[in-house]
């Protein structure tokens, strides 16, 4: 079973389907979970307190805006554990944890900057697509390794 | 500052999407209900959040994908449900993770035929080609000067 | 008790920065909630499309729908608070824009803020007291007489002011630099009842405003505590004598600077500025100093230089000094190093506030610093408009303060 960061991280086609063939997706949801379950300082909605942005100072340097590093400090300790990645590249419409375009230019650069195997690909756009989608899927995930179980 | 204790510490919160033309959240929770081994289960209008120990909900999750694996979607979330920070009533609106759902929604019927033709066709698809690779091939330098030529008097 | 003031919240980052948290403590300071605009994914379509800015971020973009479903009034809201990350230049354009679309397309009053993560509640209160007060006090701010004797006091961060005014009359002024907060306040009053010739019992209703409105109301028992922002405004254009219409106030302040758009002496959308010093009456303090001169005369000094034979680097308080002493050093003259001064101020507020405000005419420039001319000339030149100084706008907040608590004689 792989570590496959997702790509829109808070993507349902993708955690879905690295999920249902047997590997472990890395997206939004782990994170805001470890937040949301750690007891510390009220800070709702995300428990996100203004330590975070400091933390994604690792990621990104301090004149880049504090929403930019607060979501790295999310994002950055995923992308360190992925073991490969899936990216959808017209995720336009993602919002929230994914609301940001100039996080999102720094996570996928990341992605393709740490060297693990990645798999690019677009929405379906209809049913053929959807065909191709889901197979290019499958097929780049049932090259990775699989160590525990299917 | 105030003290942050959470609630539902080790749990673990799934969103089940369903999105087939033979079955409801209501009967999909029916039959969710049957072996939820003390998960939480919480029907939705998309519909169910399981809720519980790791392990446990793997299982159910198992358990639910077979009832209609094409049409039964699974994804992680971070908050328990009925969270009152995510809570549309809190809000004032949706969060905007559900605009994000919305948006993939749409497609869950082409994931869905490509999920049942990989069945049918299982070990003998050519090489897949992914969506989105194919790029325009730019205009050949010869055959723009042959359609500015054309547009000359 | 009155019903909540809905603020609905445009934003982008605000939860990633770890700030949200300190937007709901601000409203809640306010008794306002603040809400996110229910809207779906086919609107945000809709409205990116209408709306014409095709940015990248879907946060953005779903401002943009948000703030489109407020305007066409698909969404209630009394008040809108639009704040996105500082040093977002994407977000910095959508705030601005959204900003004056819904002032132009909408009674809703605006405020924009751009956050850090160091952004705390204390900093978004003046912000969010103000929206509430336009929203739930409409009514009063629409008076436009002083009736019966009231008086107002203008707690701020260097002065402290109070006036004390008699059917529609300004009959006695008070002033002094800010050292004990109720120290300060009571001279002031006894200043202003010596030159109005009353005693305390004369007066009928009291209004306070200026950092130290809540401690000096509690202690006078005041009928109104009330922010600078929406007291300025109401001041300004009741001393400007241009009740009616539209007009931009500026305030700039020994630690904070006030821009606000006003229509109808109500303000529509306003930005308050006070990270940075150098952009305050505090650097003039300091220059003044410098020279040796009393701050009452770095004004006509300033008038009498020209800014630009002073080369000024920076626009912080520090380093800014540093540049005027070097000029000094270097033969500069006293009077072209007031007006670069003078010019630095209205520059840096020119560029940092007044981008985040339509400017209309007429500008109204109130506060102590509205008495240094070089200053007001500095801004005319800037904004290319004439600068109007009302009479008494050194005690804008305590004029205003005291037109607004006489709404309390009559018991509204």
């Amino acid at each position: 079973m792989a570590k496959v960061f997702i790509y829109p991280a808070t993507s349902l086609i993708l955690s879905d389907l690295v999920a249902r063939f047997g590997h472990k997706p890395l997206g939004a949801a782990l994170g805001i979970r470890e937040r949301i379950q750690t007891a510390g300082v009220d800070s709702p909605p995300l428990q996100i307190t203004p330590e975070e942005p400091k933390r994604g100072l690792k990621y990104a340097a301090v004149e880049v805006p504090s929403g930019v590093r607060g979501r790295m400090a999310i994002y950055g300790p995923l992308i360190e554990e992925a073991e490969a990645a899936i990216i959808v590249n017209d995720a336009d419409l993602a919002f929230g944890c994914m609301g940001c375009a100039r996080t999102n230019e720094l996570i996928l650069f990341t992605l393709r900057q740490s060297g693990i195997p990645i798999l690019e690909l677009d929405y379906p756009g209809d049913e053929e697509e959807g065909v191709r989608f889901v197979a290019a899927v499958r097929k780049f995930l049932d090259g990775l390794p699989e160590e525990v179980e299917a | 500052m105030a003290e942050y204790t959470p609630g539902y510490a080790g749990t673990v919160t799934k969103y089940v999407f369903i999105e087939s033309p033979s079955m409801t959240p209501g009967e999909l929770a029916l039959r969710a209900y049957e072996a939820s081994e003390g998960v939480l289960i919480k029907e939705t209008c998309f519909g169910l959040q399981v809720t519980g120990e790791a392990d446990a909900v793997d299982r159910l999750i198992k358990v639910i994908r077979s009832i209609d694996p094409d049409h039964i979607f699974v994804k992680d979330r971070g908050f328990p449900p009925g969270d009152s920070r995510r809570c549309r009533a809190n809000l004032g609106g949706a969060r905007p993770g559900y605009l994000g759902h919305e948006r993939e929604f749409r497609l869950l019927r082409y994931i869905s035929r490509g999920l049942e033709e990989l069945e049918r066709g299982e070990g003998e698809e050519p090489e897949p080609v992914p969506p989105g690779h194919e790029k325009r091939p730019k205009l050949d330098i010869k055959r723009l000067q042959d359609l500015i030529n054309l547009e000359e008097p | 008790m009155s019903r909540k003031v809905r603020i609905a919240q445009l934003s982008c980052g605000s939860e990633y920065s770890g700030v949200q948290n300190e937007i709901y403590r601000a409203a809640e300071a306010v008794d306002a909630e603040v809400f996110f605009p229910d809207i779906a994914l086919a609107d945000v379509e809709r409205a990116v499309d209408a709306f014409g800015l095709d940015v990248r971020s879907a946060d953005l973009k779903l401002m943009i729908g948000r703030g489109m479903a407020l305007v066409e009034g698909k969404v209630d809201a009394d008040a809108v608070f639009i704040g996105t990350c500082f040093r977002c230049a994407e977000a910095a354009i959508v705030r601005n824009e959204l900003r004056r679309y819904i002032h132009e397309n909408s009674r809703l009053p605006v405020v924009s803020y751009s956050f850090t993560e160091r952004t705390t509640a204390g900093t978004l209160l003046t912000r969010m007291e103000a929206l509430t007060t336009i929203a739930r006090r409409r009514a009063l701010l629409a008076r436009e007489a002083q009736t019966g004797i009231t008086m107002g006091i203008d707690s701020g961060s260097s002065t402290t002011k109070a006036a004390v005014m008699k059917d529609n009359e300004i009959i006695g002024t008070g002033w002094l630099p800010t050292t004990e907060v109720i120290k300060s306040a009571e001279g002031v009053v006894a200043q202003a009842l010596e030159m109005a010739g009353l005693v305390r019992e004369d007066i009928q209703a009291i209004g306070t405003t200026g950092y130290g409105r809540f401690l000096v109301g509690r202690h006078f028992g005041a009928d109104l505590v009330q922010e600078e922002l929406t007291v300025n405004s109401k001041g300004a254009v009741y001393l400007a004598d241009h009740q009616r219409g539209a007009s931009t106030v500026i305030d700039i302040g020994g630690m904070d600077n006030k821009a606000i758009s006003v229509i109808d002496g109500i303000p529509g959308t306003f930005t308050m500025g006070g990270i940075c010093a150098g952009a305050s009456g505090r650097f003039l303090e300091m220059t003044a100093k410098r020279l040796g001169v009393d701050i009452t005369e770095l004004g006509p000094l300033a008038m009498k230089g020209l800014s630009k034979n002073v080369p000024m680097n920076s626009y912080c308080i520090v380093f800014g000094t540093q540049s005027l002493v070097n000029a000094l050093a270097a033969g500069s003259s006293r009077e072209d190093v007031a007006a670069a001064a003078c010019h630095s101020v209205a520059e840096q507020v020119f560029e940092q506030q007044l981008q985040e405000i339509d400017i209309k005419e007429p500008v109204i420039m109130v506060g102590g610093t509205s008495l240094i001319e070089g200053l007001v000339h500095a801004m005319g030149d800037l904004l290319q408009v004439k600068v109007v100084v009302p009479p008494h706008s050194q005690y804008i907040g305590a004029v205003g303060s005291a037109l607004l608590a006489s709404g309390f004689i009559e018991g509204e």
